[in-house]
Parts: structure tokens; C-alpha cells; sequence
């Protein structure tokens, strides 16, 4: 287990080299120069900033430094809040993304496990087919319109209340969190569900639920100790690609609640063309998916014993 | 000897003559495809899912030629207009100056102290004159008391004092008997609440008059919108008929139903040329891969492995700004071309999985050793046998790019306006939810029945082209 | 008389699937006695397997359902119970095995696991007690090193091992009857006589009942000593192993006889198959369900169900469901039938 954990880790830094190339590489091929958004810049202050920033280099040479930086996590200074490091941004930022996107995940998986296992049993019957409705539902609308939604309840309900029982955008409290990361897990759960009930329904037909059954365990024993542990198991596979869809996904969540997210910074920073924040962000965002998934594979590990002794 | 009850009636013991062969087949040999086919229909939600979708292809392509309105043509008279019938407005002189009523013979100031605690409401609220679109006048009695009265004004008929919606002004005399209204009119229901006050504090009453505006338009305004002609024998006060937005319009006064036919020749075309592009690469990809195998498989997936693991939505955001977009693109094209550089590896390990599944059969050894070469084997036997596992893998990425679509265009790093795409449609109708939710409903309503009915298809296609499935 | 400790009488059992109803079981019945072995045997699809599972209540119901019948386990009825009922006996009164060892045992529990979990919910015992009892199954079914096994997972055990490891966990509460359904078959040679063996002597120590269900004749001649062979969802001769094998009185079995490969080495035996294939039981014949393909068909046979005769060629009871057992009809030679040369 130990070199298997290893083995993901170090095929996980050559991933996240990738990254920093591609986002490099992406980054170097934008027409049009870094520093022409700062008007009228006089010739010397530009050359200062080119020095500053390393443009005055050729592009080896300007990836090997943005390359020796990232080692050391060093991933500069904002263009255009001066004597901002990106690093600070992030550390700034990003725990709220990732709170956002870890309760959001832990709406989906456990909504998604619970709901499925329902249809399951209920197969055919009406709470199976109100669910699959509301699966449908869930993975046909786009979440901004979730978002959409969602705030506007919230606005109906305090003013039906006639004050703010839940704060309609913000970050802060709990309860700042709880329609966010709801919104934001809708999509993942309903897919969830979806995988839940596909993977409960085959695990009814497999041959060891009859071996169960004619073991003489009673219904409950079974669902619980022989049908809902091997049907999770697909589900926790796909978490950690959901945990990169929920994260990026963030963005317009953050954006519609007014919450300040590293989504809602990188958004900005675009729009900006703030070199080293776009490439940072990227860069993190990349290099924390690829853990996620690692993180993901490794307590799956735990849970299916023939991942784990292999 | 046998103990067994005799049979009723007599046995007849001659041989039986087998009627057909032993060997029978009860049941008619279909194709694959025949057999998926007869599947597909069979399942309801999946045939509704077709129709949506060859609707959904009518509305974008006929759409335009039997709807034939400028999507970019802002409507002034008709600005955030809901879904209504054909409109019609008034012809009316241009606005002039309106000297509001004061009355000579009622005090300015109260004459005598009263109480506003014991003010009555004003009686007599009425307005004045035809009320349009471009003035609403409003008259009233004067109260025995009042300083001056306040004029409020609410979309809904209030329900106490505190709702009585935006303060429009407060008159400086209790002669001040009549207030005109023009801020921001449209033809909707207004409820205007008149509330008398001392000079100071206003009163505990009010009394409330509901006033539906007609539109009104004036020759200049209708001429140069096209409305009318120069000469056209029209008089004042005669109605003329405005253009019809049969889904309303939107924040600009562009009419809804032509920017969704529009929006929608955006939305799907990357929606459906995206997959298929990346889907064709991932199929070259993943099979040439899956066909050849040994090093150069291994270096190849290797690749899609890291392309894989690329934040989706960053890069996507990351290449639009790579590409660029010059002024007066629409930013069709760089979003295309990125979603085909980070979509394909998943068609191609797909693939290539298949390629390496079926390689291993006993029939494509038996036909190699029958002679084959690689470039029949492929085509006769190695394509046909993937070609369901890629239709479905087509079928799911259209939704999937149409989110992305919606999504980047939703957060502003999409198209680019003016070109409309449904979601940069529902990116502007969200700034306005609360007040015209259908400039949000609409665009929303579009791509989710887009998705649901590709989602739908998608899954009625793998449960009919499961060989499972078959002769079910 | 034998001490019937299961006695199974006219059971039925049908399924709704999409393409109409299948009656799967047409009217069985028999007996097992104590400490015998019944071997139930028949081609794939005649109803075999999913007889024992009605008898145990493990057909998935819907779309199964048993529309007649008893099954007497030492004198009380135990077809159709609910769940809550059912599990007093199963896994305590009749333990079952089945054909594929591989995905019969849940993946994500250990081996040792599996098996004391039958004794804490039957016999109340404490983890470490089942545990205990757990490897000394184990040991009993000759499996080396039972305290390290124990501790595995199913996919670290070969075919053999874990069909062993089955047999354990079925004999766990000491069980009258053992079902197993074709318990062989997904083996390989070697290894299927060792199961087999296995199986011979728990029987004799233990005192156990055994169906055992095959399609493989080899096996009923070693294991069996009792025989019903099955065809179309009902039973078309039954009797004692000696009565199947030398008296045979169907030509259903005559058939099945005649495509067994033997290890004689006359040269001069050909196989040869049955022709054709099983009737669709989603419209079962009239007559008999062998008519298509049976060598002797008779006219009667196309649209009357022969009646079960009683052979009265030997102690044992001997049952043939065949035209060809009525007086009057004609007599072949291969056939053992009323009034013929009584030999093998």
C-alpha cells in the first residue's frame, strides 16, 4: 500500500509538471504584451516592470525561472494589485473555495448513496420514480440556474419571514454556506444517484446475495452488510473526478452568492489579464485535483480489499 | 406388468412423423442494428427524446426563415417585455409641459391645527386625462388639514403602510392636488397610494387607485422605427400596432424568440460539432493506440492520462484567452477548438479499450489466419463492433458541451457579445431575475431540454444497443 | 420404508418476464431420505436449479413466483414462507452450495468472515467464538493453513479452495440437507473429484441429506443414490441409481445416456447428441415435452401428457413419464419397459 501510495504520488508530480507546462505554454501564446494593460506607461517604468517581471528574457529561459519558482512555490506577484504576492491570494481565497466545494461534495456523495439505495428498494414503485424524475431534473439544468433559483427562495423566505433568516449572498456563517454548496453538489448528486441505483440494481443479481440469502440473513443484514458496501464502491471511484467538476464549478456559484472564492478571483483576473494570477491559480487548482484524485484512489484502496492487496 | 391408470381413450401408438425439422427457429434473425432499432422505439421516453431533438434542429435551421425579425433590432417601445399577444399603442402628441392643479380656493397651509393621527384619506383619487405609457396624471379631493400629500407607486396593490411601494414625491401644499407620473412606464398594472401629510409627518391613511397605461407613441418615434410611414393617414389618438414579441423581449428591447433561434444556431453547433470532432480525433486516437498497442500504447495513453488530468473549465478559460479574440468576433471558433483539445482523450481510452477487447476474439485471429490485412479487419470487423459504444459516447458529450458552453458564457468567458447563445442569454436574464424572470426562463428552459432529451436519447441507445440486452 | 426427510410434491413455478410467462417447473415431486444423496439431473434450462431455489425461497419474487406445491421438511411445509420464517431453517436445516465459487462469496468480506456470520445470527454466538468455529470449518474441508485463509478475501482463494471454503460456510449450523447446485461444474477435473470426495465423506460423517444438482452424468453414477432426471421443467424418470443407469425407461434418459462419454476402451461407442432443442416454455406442449425430439414418438404423444407409471422392475420406486410404458405400446429394445427382457 505504502508503494502504491508512493508510486501515485510521483506519477502525480510529473502530472502536475504537465500542467504548469501546458498553463506556460498556454499563457505564452496570447497575442499582445502582459503590460499593455497598464496605460501609459512611460518607457523606463516599462522596462522596470519587464525586468521585475522577467519579460525581458527569452522564453527558455522564462520557463525555466517560472519553472524554478513553482518548485520552491513561489508563483510571484500579481500584475495588477501591486506588491500582491499570489501566493497570499491564494492562501486568502482558497479555503473558502475549497470549504464551498467540500461540503458541497459531502451534499452529493451522501445524497447520492442515500437516494439511490431508495430507488433500489423501491424499484419501479413511486418514490424510485419521483427520485429518477428529480435525478433527471438535477442533471438536465445547469447550475447557474440552480444558483438562480436557489437564491431566489432564499429572497422569498426572508421576506415571508419579514427578516434575514439565511443570508441571501456572503460568506461567513454557516448558514452563508448551506444554499451554495447545496446548489453546487445538485448536479454531482443526481449523477451520483444515478450510479447508486445502476450498481445497487446489479449487485440484487450477483450470486452472493443468493449465497445470503440461503445463509438464512435477514433482509436488513443483507442490504446493509453485503449490498450497500459493494455498491458504493463504483460510486466512490468517480468521486474524485466530481471533486474537479464541483471545484471549477464553483466559479459560478461564487459569482452568483458573491462569495469570495479563488473561482471568483481567477474570473477576475482573466477578465484583467493578470499573468502570474492566472497561472498560479491554474497551476494550484491543477496540482490540488490531481491530489484529490490520488487522495480518492488511496481510501478506495481501504475500502476494496482487492485494490489494497495488490 | 405396469401399475398405471389406463387412459380414458384409446393411445394411438404409430409413429409420429415430425411435422417440420428438429432444428427450429422460433424467432426471425435480425441484425444488430435491426434489433437495436426495434428496441429504440420500443422505449417511449427515448422516441419523445428523438422528436425533441429533430424539433430542436427545425427551430434552429426553419426557425429563421419563418420568423424572419432582427435579432440585434432593439424595440424601444417594448424594452424587458414578457411573452404577451400583439401589442398596440397609441398615437400622441409629444409631451408637453403639464402645469400641475393648485387650488385658490383651499388653504396652502392648514388654516386650523389638525392632528395627523386624525387625517382622513383622500377621497376622490382619479387620474386625469388617458393614461399612457408616456404620462400618468393623477387628481384628487383635497384634505381638510393637509400640508401637502405624498404619492406613492407599487407593481402590487399594497398591503399596509409599509408597502406601499417607491415614493414617487411629496406635493408642498395641501392645494397641491394632482401629481404626473413618468418615470420609467410600461403597460403594466400600477397602484398608486396618495398619502396626505401635515407639512412634516405624513398620515396613518391612505387611499389607493389602480391605473393600467396604454402605450403610447409619438409620430416622430413611430416613423423612425418604421412603424408607420410619413405620410400614412394616422391622427392622433388613433392606435397603430407595435411589433409582436411573441416570447417577449429582452433588457435591450431585442425580441427573445429570434435571439433563441439565433442562440440556439450557436449553442448547437458547438454543442454538436465539438463532440463530433473530438469524438473522430478520439477514435483515430484511441484506436490507432488500441491497434497497434505495445510501446507506443503505452506512450499514448500516457498522454491522454495527462491531458485528462488538465483542469477542464480552467483551460478552457485559459485557451480562450490564448486564442484571443479580436474585436467584433463572436469566440465561436476558440471555444470549439478547446473543447476538441481537452475532450478527446475520453473517446480515446473508450475506444482503445474496445480495440483492445475485440482484437483479442477468436474471430479476428480466425479471419487473420484466413488472410486478412489490418485495413479489413478494421473497417469489417473492428469498427462495426465499437460503433455502438461511440454513438453513445456521442450522444452523452453533446449535453456535456452544451453545458460547458452555457457555462463559460454564463461567467462571461464564452461568446462574446452581441452573439447570443443561450447561455450568455441566460448570463444577461440573471440581472434581472426578479423583475422579468422570463429573460432567464427561456435561454434556461432551452438548454435544459436540449440536455435532457440528449441525455434521455443517450440512455435509450445503451440499453438498445446492449448486446445483454438482446433478443429480450 | 426410508426416513423422508424432505418430501417436495407437485411444485410449480413460473416467471413474468417481458416476452409473456414462463412456467420454468411443471408439477415436480420428489422425496429425499436421510443420509442419501438425490441427484437431480437434466440439460441446462430444464427447471433443475430453479427448483431447489423455490424449495429454499431464493427465487427473486417478482418476477418468480411458485404457483403450487409443497415441500415437507420433516413433516412441515417450508415452501413460500416469508423471509422471517424462512431463515429458521435456511442455512440451519438445509445448508446450500453453488455452481460458481468465484462471485458466489461477497468480495469485500473475508472468507472467515463469511462463514462465522452464518453462526452469530443463528447460533448467537460472539465474534470470536464464530471466528473460532470458523477455522475449524475450514479445517474440516481440508483446507491448509485454515487460521492464515481465514483471514482473506475471496479473490485470494483458487476455484477449488473457496468451493471448499463454501461448503464450510454451508455446514457451519450442521445442516440435515445440502444443497448443491451443480457444485462441479465451474471446476476443473482435477479438482471437481476432490470437491466431490470431500463431499462423500462430510456426508457420511455428518449424516447429511444431499441434492445434488448436475447435468453431468459421471457424477450421479459416483455420488447418487437416488436419481430424477428432468426435462422441460417436469421429471420424466426417477428411481434408484441402479434404475436410471440399467433400467433406464425414458428415452430422454436413454438419450442422455447415449451422449455420456465413457472411458471403455472398445472403441466402438460413438456419442450421440440429442437432436433439436428444449420446448419454449413460454407455451408448453400439450404432450409431452420430448415429443420433438424423442427417437420413438408416437401420435399420442403430440398432444397428451403421459401419465407417471410406476416400474415395478425393482425394490426402489421407478416412475417413467412415457407413452411407451403404457401396455399395448410398442416395444423397443434399448427401453426397459413393461413385459421386455429385463436386462441392462
Amino acid at each position: 500500500m505504502l508503494a502504491y501510495t508512493l508510486k501515485r504520488l510521483l506519477a502525480g508530480m510529473i502530472t502536475v509538471w504537465f500542467i504548469a507546462t501546458a498553463t506556460f505554454m498556454a499563457m505564452h501564446m496570447v497575442p499582445g504584451d502582459p503590460l499593455m494593460n497598464d496605460k501609459a506607461v512611460s518607457a523606463e517604468i516599462r522596462k522596470n516592470l519587464e525586468v521585475k517581471y522577467g519579460l525581458d528574457k527569452p522564453v527558455v529561459e522564462q520557463y525555466f525561472i517560472f519553472m524554478g519558482n513553482m518548485l520552491q512555490g513561489d508563483f510571484g506577484i500579481s500584475f495588477t494589485q501591486q506588491n500582491r504576492r499570489v501566493n497570499d491570494i491564494i492562501r486568502d481565497h482558497f479555503p473558502v473555495s475549497a470549504t464551498l466545494g467540500l461540503l458541497a461534495i459531502f451534499f452529493a456523495a451522501t445524497g447520492g448513496v442515500i437516494w439511490g439505495a431508495l430507488t433500489a428498494i423501491y424499484r419501479n414503485r413511486l418514490p424510485d420514480i419521483i427520485i429518477m424524475f428529480l435525478v433527471i431534473l438535477g442533471i438536465s439544468v445547469p447550475s447557474f440556474v440552480f444558483a438562480a433559483l436557489g437564491q431566489l427562495m432564499l429572497v422569498n423566505i426572508n421576506s415571508l419571514l419579514g427578516f434575514s433568516l439565511i443570508p441571501v449572498a456572503g460568506w461567513g456563517t454557516f448558514s452563508h454556506m448551506l444554499m451554495p454548496s447545496m446548489v453546487l453538489g445538485l448536479g454531482t448528486m443526481a449523477l451520483l444517484t444515478r450510479l447508486m441505483r445502476s450498481s445497487m440494481l446489479e449487485i440484487v443479481n450477483e450470486d452472493y446475495i443468493k449465497t445470503a440469502k440461503a445463509k438464512g440473513l435477514s433482509p436488513m443484514r443483507i442490504f446493509f452488510k453485503h449490498q450497500l458496501r459493494n455498491a458504493i464502491l463504483p460510486v466512490i471511484t468517480i468521486l474524485g473526478p466530481s471533486i474537479a467538476a464541483i471545484t471549477t464549478g464553483g466559479f459560478v456559484v461564487e459569482l452568483v452568492f458573491a462569495i469570495p472564492g479563488l473561482g471568483r478571483y481567477f474570473v477576475q483576473a482573466v477578465q484583467q489579464l493578470d499573468y502570474t494570477v492566472i497561472m498560479g491559480t491554474t497551476v494550484f487548482f491543477g496540482a490540488f485535483l490531481v491530489l484529490m484524485v490520488i487522495l480518492v484512489d488511496i481510501i478506495y484502496g481501504f475500502v476494496d480489499p482487492r485494490v489494497r492487496l495488490q | 406388468m405396469s401399475d398405471n391408470v389406463t387412459p380414458s381413450f384409446t393411445p394411438d401408438y404409430t409413429p409420429a412423423s415430425h411435422g417440420q425439422s428438429v432444428e427450429q427457429l422460433s424467432r426471425p434473425s435480425l441484425s444488430y442494428w435491426q434489433d437495436a432499432w426495434i428496441r429504440l422505439k420500443q422505449n417511449t421516453r427515448a422516441i419523445i427524446s428523438l422528436y425533441i431533438v429533430v424539433s430542436l434542429a427545425l427551430f434552429t435551421l426553419a426557425g429563421p426563415l419563418l420568423w424572419q425579425v432582427d435579432p440585434a433590432l432593439q424595440d424601444l417601445n417594448q424594452i424587458s417585455q414578457a411573452p404577451s399577444l400583439p401589442k398596440r399603442a397609441l398615437l400622441a402628441d409629444p409631451y408637453e409641459r403639464w402645469q400641475p392643479i393648485i387650488l385658490d380656493d383651499f388653504p396652502s397651509e392648514p388654516e386650523t391645527y389638525v392632528d395627523v393621527d386624525m387625517m382622513p384619506a383622500p377621497t376622490g383619487v382619479q387620474p386625469l386625462g388617458e393614461p399612457t405609457t408616456q404620462q400618468i396624471r393623477l387628481r384628487w379631493e383635497p384634505v381638510v388639514g393637509a400640508g401637502g400629500y405624498s404619492i406613492y407607486r407599487n407593481q402590487h396593490a399594497p398591503e399596509g403602510l409599509n408597502d406601499l411601494g417607491l415614493p414617487l414625491a411629496t406635493t408642498l401644499g395641501g392645494n397641491e392636488i394632482s401629481y404626473e407620473d413618468r418615470l420609467n412606464l410600461e403597460q403594466r398594472d400600477y397602484y398608486y397610494s396618495i398619502v396626505p401629510t401635515d407639512g412634516f409627518d405624513e398620515a396613518d391613511v391612505y387611499t389607493t387607485i389602480k391605473v393600467l397605461p396604454t402605450i403610447a407613441i409619438t409620430r416622430d418615434e413611430a416613423t423612425q422605427r418604421g412603424l408607420i410611414d410619413a405620410d400614412t393617414d394616422i391622427q392622433i389618438g388613433d392606435s397603430l400596432s407595435l411589433r409582436f414579441h411573441p416570447f417577449g423581449t429582452d433588457y435591450l428591447g431585442r425580441d427573445m424568440l429570434a435571439r433563441l433561434m439565433q442562440g440556439a444556431r450557436v449553442s448547437l453547433f458547438i454543442g454538436i460539432c465539438a463532440p463530433f470532432l473530438f469524438v473522430m480525433f478520439g477514435i483515430l486516437y484511441g484506436g490507432f493506440a488500441g491497434y497497434f498497442g505495445g510501446q507506443l500504447d503505452s506512450l499514448l495513453m500516457r498522454f491522454a492520462d495527462f491531458v485528462v488530468a488538465l483542469p477542464f473549465l480552467l483551460f478552457m478559460i485559459l485557451f480562450k484567452i490564448a486564442f484571443g479574440i479580436g474585436p467584433g468576433e463572436s469566440g465561436v471558433l476558440p471555444m470549439l477548438i478547446a473543447l476538441v483539445v481537452l475532450g478527446w482523450p475520453g473517446t480515446a481510452r473508450l475506444v482503445r479499450g474496445q480495440v483492445l477487447q475485440i482484437r483479442n476474439n477468436g474471430y479476428i485471429d480466425a479471419a487473420r489466419l484466413l488472410g486478412a490485412k489490418d485495413s479489413y479487419l478494421i473497417v469489417r470487423h473492428i469498427l462495426p463492433n465499437t460503433m455502438g459504444v461511440i454513438l453513445v459516447t456521442l450522444t452523452f458529450a453533446v449535453p456535456g458541451a452544451i453545458f460547458t458552453e452555457a457555462f463559460l458564457s454564463f461567467i462571461g468567458m464564452g461568446v462574446a457579445p452581441p452573439t447570443p447563445s443561450w447561455g450568455s442569454m441566460c448570463n444577461e436574464g440573471v440581472k434581472t431575475m426578479l423583475s422579468h424572470p422570463h429573460e432567464l426562463i427561456f435561454p434556461a428552459t432551452f438548454i435544459s431540454i436540449t440536455v435532457l432529451a440528449f441525455n434521455l436519447l443517450g440512455d435509450g441507445l445503451t440499453e438498445a444497443l446492449d448486446s445483454r440486452m438482446r433478443s429480450r | 420404508m426410508a426416513d423422508k426427510i424432505l418430501e417436495v410434491e407437485d411444485l410449480s413455478v413460473e416467471f413474468a418476464t417481458y416476452g409473456g410467462t414462463v412456467k420454468a417447473v411443471r408439477g415436480v415431486s420428489f422425496d429425499v431420505n436421510r443420509g442419501e444423496t438425490l441427484a437431480i439431473v437434466g440439460e441446462s434450462g430444464c427447471g433443475k436449479s430453479v427448483t431447489v431455489q423455490a424449495i429454499m425461497g431464493i427465487i427473486p419474487m417478482p418476477p418468480g413466483k411458485i404457483t403450487g406445491g409443497t415441500a415437507k421438511l420433516n413433516g412441515e411445509n417450508i415452501l413460500g414462507l416469508p423471509p422471517k420464517e424462512a431463515n429458521r431453517f435456511r442455512g440451519v436445516e438445509i445448508g446450500m452450495i453453488f455452481q460458481d465459487p468465484m462471485t458466489s462469496l461477497n468480495p469485500t468480506m473475508t472468507i472467515g468472515d463469511q462463514i462465522s456470520e452464518t453462526l452469530m445470527v443463528h447460533r448467537g454466538m460472539s465474534y470470536t467464538d464464530a471466528s473460532r468455529r470458523a477455522v475449524e470449518l475450514l479445517d474440516k474441508t481440508k483446507i491448509a493453513e485454515a487460521a492464515k485463509r481465514a483471514k482473506q478475501y475471496p479473490f485470494e482463494f483458487s476455484g477449488g479452495m473457496l468451493q471448499r471454503a463454501m461448503i464450510a460456510q454451508s455446514l457451519a449450523c450442521n445442516p440435515s440437507v445440502l444443497m448443491a447446485d451443480e457444485p462441479t461444474t465451474a471446476l476443473d477435473v482435477t479438482i471437481q473429484a476432490q470437491i466431490l470426495e470431500l463431499m462423500a465423506e462430510l456426508q457420511r460423517t455428518e449424516n447429511m441429506s444431499i441434492i445434488l444438482i448436475t447435468h453431468d452424468l459421471a457424477v450421479v453414477a459416483r455420488m447418487a443414490d437416488q436419481v430424477a432426471v428432468m426435462y422441460a421443467g417436469q421429471i420424466v424418470e426417477s428411481g434408484s441409481v441402479d434404475d436410471i443407469f440399467y433400467r433406464s425407461s425414458h428415452p430422454y434418459t436413454l438419450g442422455l445416456k447415449e451422449a455420456m462419454p465413457t472411458n471403455k476402451r472398445d472403441g466402438k461407442k460413438t456419442l450421440t447428441p440429442i437432436l433439436g432443442s428444449p420446448p419454449d416454455l413460454f407455451h408448453p406442449p400439450t404432450g409431452c415435452g420430448y415429443f420433438a425430439r424423442c427417437p420413438y414418438a408416437m401420435a399420442v404423444c403430440e398432444h397428451h401428457q403421459p401419465e407417471e407409471h410406476h416400474l415395478t422392475d425393482s425394490d426402489a420406486e421407478h416412475q417413467a413419464r412415457c407413452w411407451l410404458q403404457h401396455e399395448g405400446a410398442p416395444h423397443i429394445k434399448a427401453l426397459n419397459q413393461p413385459g421386455a427382457d429385463q436386462r441392462d
